[in-house]
This record gives structure tokens, C-alpha cells and sequence, in this order.
């Protein structure tokens, strides 16, 4: 089964006159596993396609399921209630609560879960761990580097255990040698852990790292490429 | 977790926060402080009535307060039932007088009293009158027809101890009478227009010039617990059902008025300064929802519910003004602890308040419910204030909030 | 141009800044409402007791009110009477003898005072004529009385009946009579209803055994609020053998009850705008932190920082009077209608007020002080608040600013 399944996903913008097909018609599928790496110009309607995979923004037309539910006809709190289970965020910034220290944040989408402290304490070491930020367990956001601070958001996207995880040009404020290890983090969880990850990028070492590149164009795929 | 989060999202600003806090701190500071202030003039008021002047409990004949207190409508049987009263398990203790309206006269001038003819050691005991002599004795040193006079009256007559005047009045027959009386001595209590219009003398000289078969126009009752008033009354109403027998709250509504009035008062008067701080605090939670949008819409897009988000917004409003308002409180028991001992004076006023009978010394006091109360108003004014920045941050969307994916 | 750079500054927060005037809005019409309906009331009350009874000034023979007997009158002889005609702000005066006395019915006494006093000036100076509830005005050569209703009911009497007074007068005589009841009066204050007789001047200066003698002048003012120049005018020219008094110093506990009321309306009065000074504040804290970097910029490209926090000194007297403003406005129909409209209390208000001895009335004053005092007020407090603004800005580094 596919983790991701659109069906005829479009939507349509009406200001004016001449209405705007964001998102015109997508199939897509994506199964589990993947390291997929969606592009595309402005315009191309790849913030619009991601948005709506997200959950974060409903279709005009089409559907949209993820592990087997449909997405497009959830009411904004259920939507609210599924991305908070099934679906990680990693932002371009913003992504942590500024007066939480790491550890908090990571476990704060725990906490929404409400999993037993046990769980929360163990899974959060051992994600913090993996990311590589042991020692800054307790330090706020502002006392940690752009890198760091990015990879805490992949430890707290990853608690919660999601069905996939949204990576919107993690990597994009980020000097070579963090982007560099912020990748090598996401694969190596991609690959322990068998979380698809979708990124939409401009960053080209994220695409050569990617194992699927899907390009769109005009609401369109134009282009999907499987290669490493 | 919420409230942990803000708690500290508070002290991400910590003037701005300050500010808001210092405000509501210094309001409620003010308005509990005040309150005690009216609450503690008002307890005095009460306990100086219930001792000095009313007692718990009195007993006229039915007639007498319809009659515009006619010296006709006297308690029968009323020496015997004071006899019977002073024995009564309840009471501490009790007094009967002989009242007379009349004019009082000295060489100099008159003026309209309240002659009231009492057993000067029994009355002494109840209201504490003797204490309230500040010159000459609580009827001694003169030998007959002795009158205590109270100091406003006495100046206004421009008499002194020993000085004689002359007490007009109506005899039970119709005719009117005077008689000469002496000073014995010269009282002062708290209510300077009591002072002016009262004058005591002996009952039994008094009786043998204004109607022999009198007993007593009043009987009033200090029982031994201030608790028993109830209880008293309904008792004394059925031994007595051909007399009006009163409590003291029936004789003086005044009181309990006030007091109702003075909870209402109070309470909107703390209403206004919360609407005052209201403002503050709803422009800084505004604040404080306006600048974190893309925060918020992060936290949407994680998978944090609306009903959550409102209640974090909610817990910092309430956070900020509890703390104000603990605060605040705080501020105000200590105030209020620390004059209640030491007193307030607000003698500059001292011709208003005596006139009414009010203590120059203020002594605040405030009862725990009240404190209760305004923590209470406190919770329901952060609320409020959070409706209108709670759905700012419900309203944002987390796609418009965040860079587009 | 400042000017106009405030201005606009202002309304790009478009909400703090209606917030913010909305909360001097608020304490301005509290504020203004409730010192309206304190000044209406204590001129209500001055009116009633003062204005009606002792009047607003009396001239007394030097030492009466210390002792306010009959052998302490005055003669009003006429250079005493061309001194008062030569005061020009005095619309009138009202020769009285006044004296306390015992009076009876067939079944009940009770004590009264006497007010003996010429019918027509009386009526000129506080409106007798207007009291009368029940029967008619007397005048001067008559022999009979108006008394308070409060008193008739007391000893049972009414218009026709014969009302017996026993008193002591000049020099010790007996003062007892006998008179018809003309009329009956009632007054704003439900103490005087009960104790007071007019008697016509004559018959009183007869009674007492006064001949021509008074115990006192009551003198009306064309404006109340003159009352005190006008006493001190007087008293330099005849203190000595007279005094005279205003009603304050004749009525000390009202003027006291006045004044400590009025205190409490300033207290109260404070504390709202001390709230709404940390309000305005903290809108002063958040225009600075959110602009830094905008006056960093400024200064950086050469504007004085002096110049620049009188500009932001501006907006917040602008949100400040404005507010003011509108609250002046917003409360004037409120203020206004309860003057035309005054409000009688219910029962037990009622009870409490004429305990007291004051007509349980609600009323205000349109004072325009009332209004202005808050605008000057609040100007105070923005000017204040504003120092910080001045300090704070002058502390500013333009390259720091910019970082923001």
C-alpha cells in the first residue's frame, strides 16, 4: 500500500478572472521507504501540491489519502488531530517553541500525543541521540546554532512516530558542513527507521542525495526520476 | 506542559510583562485596601451601636414609635418584666427608661433634647455610658435632680459641671412642666448629633415629674452572646406578645443597608478597576498573539488543536494576571493587617464624621471571603481579556502562518 | 510635518492604538461622570441646607455664634445697612431672628426653631413661597405661622389649627404665644421639614422682646461661588462689632462631608488613571520594540534624536487626549441627562439619605472644570510616561537598532 495516494488532486484559485489551476490533476504515489526530493519553479504549484499533502490546505478537486485515509474530506480539527499523529514537519525556520529547551521541544509533540512519561523520556534521549545533540539536551533554541537547532526539528518531527515526514528546504539557512550533516542524519533515520521523507527543495545536494526526484510544472508532474 | 510553556512565553518580555503585572498589582492593591477601609468604619459603627445606643434587643409598647413617642405609651408591667428579664439566661444585661422630649434651657440658651430618665448603674453596666464622662461624675457629687449632658450640648448651652438648667417638658397629665436640674456631669460619644439632642437623668426623680405611674417607656436587652440575637427575639416575642419587641437590626435597617450597600458599592467599584485593567492587559496579550504568528501557525501545523492553542493563550492572560493579582492581594492583607492595629486617622474630618456618628480613628478590616471574591474577579476578568486575543491566534492560518511548503 | 508623521505612525497599529485611546476613553467618562454626580450632589445639598436654611453667609453680632442666645442680637442700624447695599455682588438680604423654642399641641410637644423673618425678602432670598405645600403665604403684619410639615405631623396639627410656642427670650423673659397656622412648608431636607416655624419679623421681634433687634442678617449672593470674596470684602469692613460667617464656617460637617466625599472621588479618580498611565505605558514599550529598527534608520540617516522622540512624545499625546476627548464627549449627553432627569432613589437609599438629612436625589453638574481637569490630567500623564521615551531614545545606538 502506498503511504501517499492523490487521485486527480487540483486546486483551483478563483480571484478574478481568470481562475488558477495551482494544481492541476496530480497522481501521485508514494510508498514507504522513500527518500523523495519534490522540485520545481515558482509557480510550478509545488507549495500548493505539498501543502495539501501536509493537510494543511484542502483540494478543490481530486483526492488525497494517506495510509488508507482520505484526507480531502476531513474537517480542519481532524486535520489537526492527523497531522499531529501521522505527519512530521520540518520548517525552514520557526520550527521550535523558543522558551522550550530541546529536549521540551522534542517531547512536546508527545506530550499532545499523551504518551506515558516512560515512552516520552526514552524515545526523546534516543532521538536527541541519534541527531547527535546529547549534550544539548537542556539548551534553548537561542543556544544552539542554525544546524543544531534543524536537527532538534527532525528529532521532534521523527517522536511522534509519523507516517512520513514534510521537510520544506530544511536545509536552506544552513552552511555546507550542517546541510551536509543534517542530510546525512535524515537518511540514516530514513533508513533505521523506514520513515518516508519528502522534501521540497532547491538545495541541489539534497536532490543528488534523493532517491526519487519528481519535478513539477503548471500543476503538473513532469518528471519522476528514481536514481541512487 | 501548557502552563509551563506560558509561564514562560510570559518572560520572553519582561517590561512589557512587569508593566501589566505592577498595573493589576497596584489596582487590586488600591481597591482591597479601600474596601477594608469602608468595611472596618462600618464594623465600628455597628459594634458602637449595638453597645452604645441600640443594644441587641428592645421592648416598647406597641404604640409607642406610632405615637411619635408619646410619654402615654408606656410598658405595662414594664418594671416587673425588667425584673424578670435581668434574670433571663440570655441576658447579659438590661436597663428600662424613662423618655421624654423636651427643651433644655441654661442662662444662656435652649435647644430641643431627648430627656431620658435612667437607673444610672444598670444603664452603665449595658451601654457603658459612665465611661463615656469626660468631666465631673457619672451621677455623683450632686445630690438631687443630677443631669448628664453630653459636650456639644454643653457648649452650645455654654454650661459647665455644677452649672443648673432648666428641663421643659410635658407631664403624662398634658400640662407642661420644668424643673431644674443640676450638672453632674458632661459625656462625649462618638456621635457628636447624639451629644446635642440626649441628656440623662435619674429615672426615679424623673418619674415623680412626669407621671408617677410610668414604668418605662424602653426596655433594652445586651444578651450574653451577639449570636443569641435571633434566638432572643423570637423568645422575648412570645413572652411579650402584647409588646413590640425588636431587634436590633429592625430598629436600626440603617445598618444592615449599609453594609448591603456597601457590598454593592465595592463590587462595582472593583468591577471599574478591573474594565481599567482590562484594556492594559488585552492590548498585550494582542501583542504578544500578533508577533508570534509564524510560531503559531507552527504549532497548528504540528498538530496542536485550536482548543488547545486558545487554552494556552487563555493560561498566559491568567498567568500574568494572577500573578499581578496574588500580588496585589498580598499587598493589600499586609496593608490592611498592619492598619487594622495601628488605626487610620482621618481627623481632619472630624466634624463630618462625628456629626454621624462615625470613629475618627478608621480601623480596616476585611473579612477572607472578600479577598476570595476579588481573586475570583480576577479569573473571570483574564478570561475576558483573552476572548479577543485567543481568537486573533485561532483565526490564523497555519499555510498563510508559515513559508509556503 | 512632525505632527503629521505622529499622526500617521500611529494608525499602522491601527487596534493597539484604538485599545490604548478607548482605556483613557473609559477613565476620562468614569472619571467625569462621577465627579459630575458628586459636585451636582454637593451643590444639591448646599442648595438645600445652605442655600435654604442658614443661607449662603449670615452677619452676626461679633460673638453670637460662639454663644447663640437672644442677648447676643444685633442692632441693623444703617450704616450696617448702607455697607451691605454698597456691596455690589449681593442680590439680597434677609433680616432674621432666629431661636429655639418648645411648641405644643393640645397632646404633643416637641422642640422647633423660630425663624422670624420678613415674608417678602424671605421669599426673595430662598423662595418660601415655593414650600408651601398647604395653605398661605403669610405677610408682615400678621400673627400667624408657616411650619414644616415634618413638625405638624409630629404634634397633629394642620393649616387652621393653633399652634402654642414657649421659649425664652430677651434678657430672660418669657416668650409664650399662641398662633393660627397659615401654611405648611416642606423642604429639599426632610431635618428642616421637621423643625422649623416662620414666624413674620415683627411678631417675632415682639415675642422675644427683641424691639428692633435681630440675631442675624442672611445675606444672598448673585453667584454662590462668590461667597467667599464677598465675606472677606465684608469682614474687613465690619468686623468687630460684627461677624461674619459663610455657610462652611456656619455648617462646618457639611463642609467636611462635602470635602472628605469629594476626596474619596479624587482617590478613586486616581487609581483609575494610574491603571490606564502602566496601560499607555506598555503601548510606549511595544511602539519602542517594534520600531527599533526603523529609528535606528532614522537616526542613522541623520535625523536628532531629541527630534525623534519628540515625534514619538507626540503620538502618545495625541492617543492620550484623543481618548480624553472622546471621553469628554461621550459622557456629555450622560451628564447632561441626568441633570434634567434627576433620579430619586428607592426605599432604603432613600432611608439612608434622609437619615443623613439629604434629599435622596441623583443629579450632576455640567461644570465645565469637570471636563477640562481631564484633559489636563492626562496630558500630565502622557508628558510623564513620555520621559521614558526621551531617555530610552537617547540611549539608542543607530548600528545596534538596525540589527533588530
Amino acid at each position: 500500500m502506498y503511504v501517499i495516494e492523490t487521485k486527480d488532486l487540483s486546486k483551483v484559485y478563483d480571484n478574478g478572472a481568470v481562475p488558477v489551476h495551482a494544481v492541476n490533476g496530480v497522481d501521485l504515489n508514494i510508498e514507504d521507504d522513500e527518500f523523495t526530493a519534490i522540485v520545481g519553479p515558482s509557480g510550478s504549484g509545488k507549495t500548493t501540491l505539498l501543502n495539501m499533502v501536509g493537510g494543511l490546505d484542502s483540494p478543490t478537486a481530486g483526492t488525497i489519502v494517506v495510509n488508507g485515509k482520505d484526507l480531502s474530506r476531513m474537517r480542519e480539527n481532524e486535520l489537526i488531530n492527523f497531522r499531529l499523529n501521522h505527519i512530521g514537519f520540518v520548517f525552514q525556520s520557526y520550527n521550535l517553541i523558543p522558551v522550550l529547551t530541546a529536549k521540551e521541544n522534542t517531547e512536546f509533540i508527545m506530550l499532545l500525543q499523551k504518551r506515558p512519561k516512560k515512552e516520552r523520556d526514552a524515545r526523546v534521549l534516543s532521538l536527541l541521540k541519534e541527531v547527535g545533540l546529547s549534550d544539548k539536551i537542556n539548551k534553548k533554541p537561542s543556544e544552539l546554532s542554525g544546524g543544531q537547532q534543524q536537527r532538534v526539528a527532525v528529532a521532534r518531527a521523527l517522536a511522534a512516530k509519523p507516517d512520513f515526514v514534510l521537510a520544506d528546504e530544511p536545509t536552506a539557512n544552513l552552511d555546507s558542513k550542517s546541510a551536509t550533516n543534517l542530510l546525512n542524519i535524515m537518511a540514516r533515520l530514513n533508513k533505521e527507521e523506514g520513515t518516508t521523507f519528502i522534501f521540497s527543495t532547491h538545495d541541489q545536494r539534497v536532490i543528488d542525495r534523493a532517491r526519487r526526484v519528481i519535478t513539477l510544472e503548471d500543476g503538473k508532474i513532469v518528471k519522476d526520476i528514481t536514481q541512487n | 506542559m501548557l502552563i509551563k510553556i506560558s509561564w514562560r512565553n510570559i518572560w520572553r518580555h519582561k517590561l512589557r510583562s512587569a508593566v501589566v503585572i505592577t498595573a493589576i498589582a497596584l489596582g487590586l492593591w488600591a481597591g482591597v485596601f479601600i474596601m477594608g477601609f469602608y468595611f472596618g468604619i462600618i464594623e465600628q459603627k455597628i459594634n458602637d451601636v449595638v453597645r452604645s445606643e441600640v443594644s441587641h434587643i428592645q421592648i416598647h409598647h406597641p404604640d409607642y414609635k406610632k405615637e411619635d413617642f408619646n410619654i402615654n405609651y408606656f410598658i405595662p408591667d414594664g418594671l416587673t418584666i425588667s425584673e424578670d428579664l435581668s434574670v433571663d439566661t440570655l441576658v447579659q444585661y438590661t436597663s428600662g427608661r424613662v423618655i421624654s422630649m423636651g427643651m433644655i434651657g441654661s442662662a444662656k440658651a435652649n435647644s430641643g433634647v431627648r430627656i431620658i430618665g435612667i437607673d444610672p448603674e444598670v444603664e452603665a453596666l449595658l451601654t457603658g455610658i459612665d465611661n463615656k464622662v469626660i468631666e465631673g461624675a457619672f451621677f455623683k457629687g450632686v445630690k438631687r435632680n443630677a443631669i448628664l449632658v453630653g459636650q456639644k450640648l454643653a457648649t452650645k448651652l455654654n454650661i459647665k459641671v455644677r452649672s443648673k438648667v432648666v428641663l421643659t417638658f410635658q407631664h403624662i397629665n398634658g400640662e407642661i412642666t420644668a424643673a431644674a436640674f443640676r450638672v453632674a456631669g458632661i459625656f462625649k460619644t462618638l456621635n457628636t448629633t447624639y451629644d446635642e439632642s440626649n441628656v440623662y437623668v435619674n429615672n426615679k426623680e424623673f418619674r415623680k415629674l412626669v407621671g408617677e405611674n410610668i414604668t418605662y417607656h424602653e426596655i433594652a436587652i445586651l444578651l450574653k452572646e451577639h449570636e443569641y440575637v435571633d434566638t432572643a427575639a423570637e423568645k422575648y416575642k412570645g413572652l411579650y406578645p402584647g409588646l413590640l419587641v425588636e431587634d436590633w437590626l429592625e430598629i436600626v435597617p440603617l445598618m444592615r443597608y449599609m453594609t448591603d450597600m456597601m457590598d454593592q458599592v465595592m463590587l462595582i467599584f472593583m468591577l471599574i478597576i478591573m474594565l481599567a485593567l482590562m484594556f492594559g492587559i488585552v492590548n498585550t496579550m494582542l501583542m504578544a498573539v500578533l508577533e508570534r504568528t509564524r510560531e503559531l501557525g507552527m504549532l497548528m501545523a504540528i498538530g496542536m488543536n485550536k482548543f488547545r492553542l486558545f487554552n494556552m493563550i487563555l493560561l498566559e492572560t491568567l498567568i500574568l494576571a494572577m500573578v499581578g493579582g496574588l500580588i496585589g492581594l498580598i499587598l493589600g492583607y499586609i496593608t490592611i493587617e498592619y492598619y487594622a492595629v495601628k488605626g487610620i486617622d482621618v481627623g481632619i474630618f472630624s466634624a463630618a464624621y462625628e456629626s454621624v456618628g462615625f470613629s475618627t480613628k478608621v480601623f480596616p478590616q476585611l473579612e477572607a471571603r472578600y479577598y476570595i471574591q476579588t481573586a475570583l474577579q480576577v479569573v473571570i476578568l483574564s478570561i475576558f481579556a483573552s476572548l479577543y486575543p485567543g481568537r486573533k491566534a485561532l483565526k490564523l492560518k497555519p499555510v498563510e502562518a508559515i513559508r509556503k511548503i | 510635518m512632525l505632527l503629521k508623521l505622529a499622526w500617521r505612525n500611529l494608525w499602522r497599529n491601527k487596534r493597539r492604538t484604538l485599545i490604548t485611546m478607548a482605556s483613557v476613553l473609559f477613565a476620562a467618562l468614569l472619571a467625569i461622570f462621577m465627579m459630575g454626580l458628586k459636585e451636582g450632589s454637593y451643590s444639591n445639598m448646599i442648595e438645600n441646607i445652605a442655600g435654604v436654611y442658614t443661607g449662603y453667609m449670615q452677619v452676626h453680632k461679633e460673638g453670637y455664634w460662639a454663644e447663640q442666645t437672644l442677648n447676643n442680637s444685633l442692632e441693623f442700624t444703617d450704616s450696617l445697612k448702607e455697607i451691605l447695599l454698597e456691596e455690589p455682588r449681593l442680590k439680597g438680604y434677609a433680616p432674621r431672628v432666629e431661636s429655639f423654642v418648645l411648641t405644643s399641641s393640645r397632646e404633643f410637644t416637641k422642640g422647633a426653631m423660630i425663624v422670624g423673618t420678613d415674608p417678602e425678602m424671605e421669599d426673595q432670598l430662598i423662595g418660601l413661597k415655593k414650600k408651601l405645600i398647604a395653605g398661605s403665604y403669610f405677610h408682615e403684619d400678621e400673627r400667624s405661622v408657616l411650619m414644616g410639615e415634618g413638625l405638624a405631623d409630629y404634634l397633629k396639627l394642620t393649616t387652621g389649627d393653633t399652634l402654642v410656642i414657649i421659649g425664652q427670650g430677651y434678657r430672660g423673659i418669657n416668650a409664650v404665644a399662641k398662633y393660627p397656622i397659615k401654611g405648611l412648608l416642606k423642604f429639599g431636607s426632610p431635618e428642616l421639614t421637621k423643625t422649623l416655624v416662620y414666624l413674620p419679623l415683627k411678631e417675632a421681634q415682639w415675642l422675644f422682646g427683641l424691639e428692633s433687634r435681630l440675631t442675624s442678617i442672611v445675606l444672598l449672593p448673585e453667584d454662590p461661588g462668590n461667597t467667599e470674596r464677598i465675606s472677606r470684602r465684608l469682614k474687613k469692613r465690619i468686623s468687630g462689632d460684627y461677624e461674619v460667617m459663610t455657610w462652611k464656617e456656619l455648617l462646618p460637617e457639611l463642609d467636611q462631608m462635602i470635602e472628605s466625599d469629594r476626596a474619596e472621588g479624587y482617590i478613586f479618580m486616581g487609581i483609575l488613571y494610574v491603571i490606564i498611565s502602566f496601560g499607555i505605558f506598555g503601548t510606549v514599550l511595544m511602539m519602542l520594540a517594534e520600531r527599533k529598527h526603523e529609528f535606528g534608520v532614522l537616526v542613522a540617516i541623520g535625523m536628532k534624536r531629541l527630534k525623534l522622540s519628540f515625534m514619538v512624545f507626540m503620538e502618545v499625546v495625541i492617543i492620550s487626549i484623543l481618548g480624553a476627548m472622546a471621553g469628554m464627549v461621550a459622557s456629555f449627553p450622560l451628564v447632561l441627562w441626568f441633570k434634567l432627569n434627576p433620579i430619586r432613589f428607592g426605599d432604603e437609599l432613600n432611608e439612608i439619605y434622609e437619615e443623613f438629612g439629604f434629599e435622596p436625589i441623583f443629579t450632576t453638574s455640567t461644570d465645565p472644570a469637570i471636563f477640562l481637569t481631564q484633559s489636563v490630567i492626562v496630558f500630565i500623564l502622557a508628558s510623564v510616561i513620555s520621559i521614558y521615551v526621551f531617555i530610552n531614545l537617547s540611549g539608542m545606538k543607530a548600528i545596534d537598532a538596525m540589527r533588530s
